[in-house]
């Protein structure tokens, strides 16, 4: 619990009969550590919820999103048990994933064309008891099929996460994290927590996910592009 | 000693006819004859001894099959094979099974918890049973027969119990009791009370040997049923169905019956097979992988319904045959000191192994993979699509993009840069690769050859790219992986 006033931080401990509207509630079930400290910060559980959907709603391609997931799956990796991926947009490159850490062995990939199968595959990952992590493309999914998979989220203590296309933002949606990507500035990559279980949150998160560093490139001139502006720094911003 | 013996009533019914599931009146014949029936059946006005003539005219939809006794012997060894799960000692009694359960009350907590599994497990497989405990094999059987339920534990309360028993539970045959009958006997108690030698005269011999073994007498010594380990047991269902749903109902009683078999034998199984036979036609088989040896009946049941959501069944099916000759043994484990108990690491990868088969059950064989790792520099040789649990790891490399194309994408090239919607702007430094010309090493400049210098590159919305350029003229351009 973390207060502005540090005056008041004191008092409002000993009350428990006053309540902060802008405590994150004690989720019951701890998260598992997403490896960005400034995002477990912000995420109730202080990590990847676990035994709930998370989406991750995002458009872009080669920002570093699934970098951001790396972390929890390299920790997973380590355990007995498949890491499964459900239609993946593309060939892993197995280099790159065992670079960070991964164990690849333990990496189970699924390719399923129709929505409901991804589904029903995901699900059945859940069921089994055999499963350490899931990541799950869904570009077509009706909320009742989320739902489904959120009550199979329920029982199985595992972070579950769904990439999802970002017009899907506009939809209702079961899963009790919403996250949204896109690029930021400076090769950050910017998060947009869309829902969370307690207050909303209301400024974006800027993370390094890249274990290189990049020079750079925006500050040429030389880039005569639109989305290439003149960069306007937000007014908080974290940079892990 | 404590003898159980199961009874099962309409045995050549039950025999003949493992699903009813209560839709249509079921009957078996003998000669003519309607010798057994379900309850639709009798309540439609159908009764034992009828023609079948008048049968069908009472119940126009009856379905009437003849008595099979292979059938019922076939069907009475899938029962013992359900009750060696309790005991070892099981015998076959025409149709009735005997348990010998002194051995078994303490590990399965006690005798009514026993008997309630049992026919629990029963039941699953299709069976309806009553049953009576005595301390004699034939005294239980009689209980079975004329007062189902009844408990004696001790001989000296036999002939009490007995007593009020009619004269035909003994099932000695009619020319035996007839004499009997005539001069006014009709129960056990009755039989008991006259002197012996009076009974000797009417020839009622036999029938004093079948009673002295009843009361614990003599010996009436009972062998013990074994089974060998392999399992083939057959389900006909009443009419020829197709919905999946009616084929999944008998299929798991097979299951259950299999199950209990294989527990009694502390075995598993890792594959079955399971043919659904079509009226004229070759059957459909069904191969059923579990990757790891098992014996729980929800998963054969739950590959079985992959299996048949995925085919189409060239005919409805009229019985279902269960096969499976390769049986592992699985030991069981130990209960914790503290009950519940995490999953081991056996368990862990038998539910891997198993997920996978069940994966590939629904959606094919190579749509689920692992990837394995090879130390070829050639990025699209780095991986390959392995057997799950087979897959080696790779070599790390950093500066290496998550994400792979299929095929190299070929980049327009504007004022000597690489060009997608855009400018792309390359980082300083450069990695090449230069491979594959073993491959073809007569040919000057082989197909598999790769002789490139990658780059990563910065495209127009800032997504960071990897792409190469071709170190033979005309040194192209391509985009070969995305940084995810």
């Amino acid at each position: 619990m973390k207060h502005r006033n540090a005056a008041l931080a004191p008092v409002l401990q000993q009350r428990s009969d006053i309540w902060a509207a802008n405590d994150l509630p004690d989720s019951a079930q701890p998260g598992i550590p997403s490896g960005h400290p400034a995002l477990d910060a912000e995420l109730p559980g202080g990590g990847w919820p676990v035994g709930e959907l998370t989406e991750v709603l995002s458009d872009c391609q080669g920002h570093g999103e699934m970098s951001l997931l790396l972390p929890w799956m390299a920790a997973a990796s380590r355990r007995e048990g498949w890491l499964v991926w459900v239609s993946p947009p593309a060939r892993p490159h197995l280099p790159a994933l065992a670079a960070a850490g991964l164990y690849t062995p333990r990496l189970l990939l699924i390719d399923a064309e129709r929505p409901a199968e991804r589904v029903w595959a995901l699900r059945q990952a859940l069921e089994s008891g055999a499963c350490t992590g899931l990541a799950g493309w869904l570009d077509k999914a009706d909320t009742a099929m989320l739902r489904r998979l959120q009550l199979a989220a329920r029982a199985t203590p595992l972070p579950v996460l769904l990439f999802r296309p970002a017009h899907d933002r506009q939809r209702p949606s079961p899963a009790g994290l919403r996250l949204q990507l896109s690029p930021g500035p400076a090769h950050a990559l910017r998060v947009d927590i869309l829902k969370r279980r307690g207050r909303p949150a209301s400024t974006p998160l800027y993370l390094r996910t890249r274990a290189f560093s990049m020079p750079p490139p925006l500050s040429s001139p030389s880039l005569p592009s639109p989305a290439a502006g003149p960069i306007r720094r937000p007014a908080l911003t974290l940079i892990a | 000693m404590l003898w159980l013996a199961l009874v099962f009533p309409e045995w050549p019914l039950q025999a003949r006819f493992r699903t009813r599931d209560g839709t249509r009146p079921l009957a078996v014949s003998q000669g003519q004859r309607v010798i057994a029936l379900d309850a639709i059946a009798l309540a439609q006005g159908v009764r034992v001894g009828q023609r079948l003539a008048d049968a069908l005219a009472l119940a126009p939809d009856l379905v009437i099959r003849s008595r099979e006794p292979a059938a019922e012997t076939a069907a009475l060894q899938d029962a013992a094979g359900c009750a060696l799960h309790f005991t070892p000692h099981v015998s076959l009694d025409d149709d009735a099974l005997l348990l010998e359960l002194s051995g078994s009350l303490k590990l399965f907590g006690g005798l009514d918890t026993l008997l309630r599994t049992l026919q629990r497990t029963l039941a699953a497989a299709g069976f309806e049973s009553v049953s009576a405990c005595a301390p004699t094999p034939r005294a239980a059987r009689w209980l079975a027969l004329g007062a189902p339920g009844q408990r004696v534990r001790n001989v000296a309360a036999l002939p009490g119990a007995l007593a009020p028993l009619p004269l035909e539970v003994t099932g000695a045959g009619s020319g035996a009791l007839l004499p009997l009958r005539d001069a006014g006997l009709r129960t056990l108690g009755e039989l008991m009370a006259l002197p012996r030698s009076a009974l000797a005269l009417r020839d009622a011999g036999p029938l004093l040997t079948l009673l002295d073994q009843a009361l614990g007498r003599r010996p009436d010594l009972r062998v013990d049923h074994s089974a060998p380990p392999r399992l083939d047991s057959r389900i006909e269902l009443p009419v020829p169905r197709q919905d999946s749903d009616v084929l999944l109902f008998a299929a798991s009683r097979l299951f259950s019956a299999a199950c209990a078999r294989l527990a009694a034998a502390q075995s598993g199984v890792g594959e079955c097979a399971l043919e659904l036979e079509h009226e004229g036609q070759p059957p459909t088989v069904l191969t059923l992988r579990t990757g790891q040896p098992t014996r729980d009946p929800r998963v054969l049941a739950g590959l079985a319904r992959e299996h048949l959501a995925r085919i189409a069944l060239p005919a409805p099916v009229a019985a279902l045959r269960l096969q499976a000759t390769d049986w592992l043994l699985m030991p069981g484990r130990s209960r914790d000191l503290f009950g519940a108990q995490a999953p081991s690491l056996a368990e862990t990868r038998a539910a891997a192994a198993l997920l996978v088969e069940r994966l590939r059950a629904r959606l094919g064989h190579d749509k689920v993979h692992a990837l394995s790792g090879s130390a070829d520099p050639r990025p699209e040789c780095a991986q390959q699509p392995a057997e799950p649990g087979a897959a080696r790891p790779g070599q790390a490399r950093t500066r290496r993009p998550l994400w792979l194309l299929t095929e190299p994408e070929a980049l327009a090239e504007r004022d000597g840069q690489p060009w997608r919607h855009g400018p792309l702007h390359c980082l300083e430094d450069s990695e090449r690769i230069e491979a594959g010309w073993w491959d073809g090493l007569d040919a000057p400049l082989a197909a598999n050859e790769a002789l490139r210098d990658y780059r990563i590159a910065i495209g127009p919305r800032q997504e960071v790219l990897w792409i190469y350029r071709e170190h033979h003229p005309p040194h192209r351009w391509y985009l070969h992986g995305v940084f995810g």
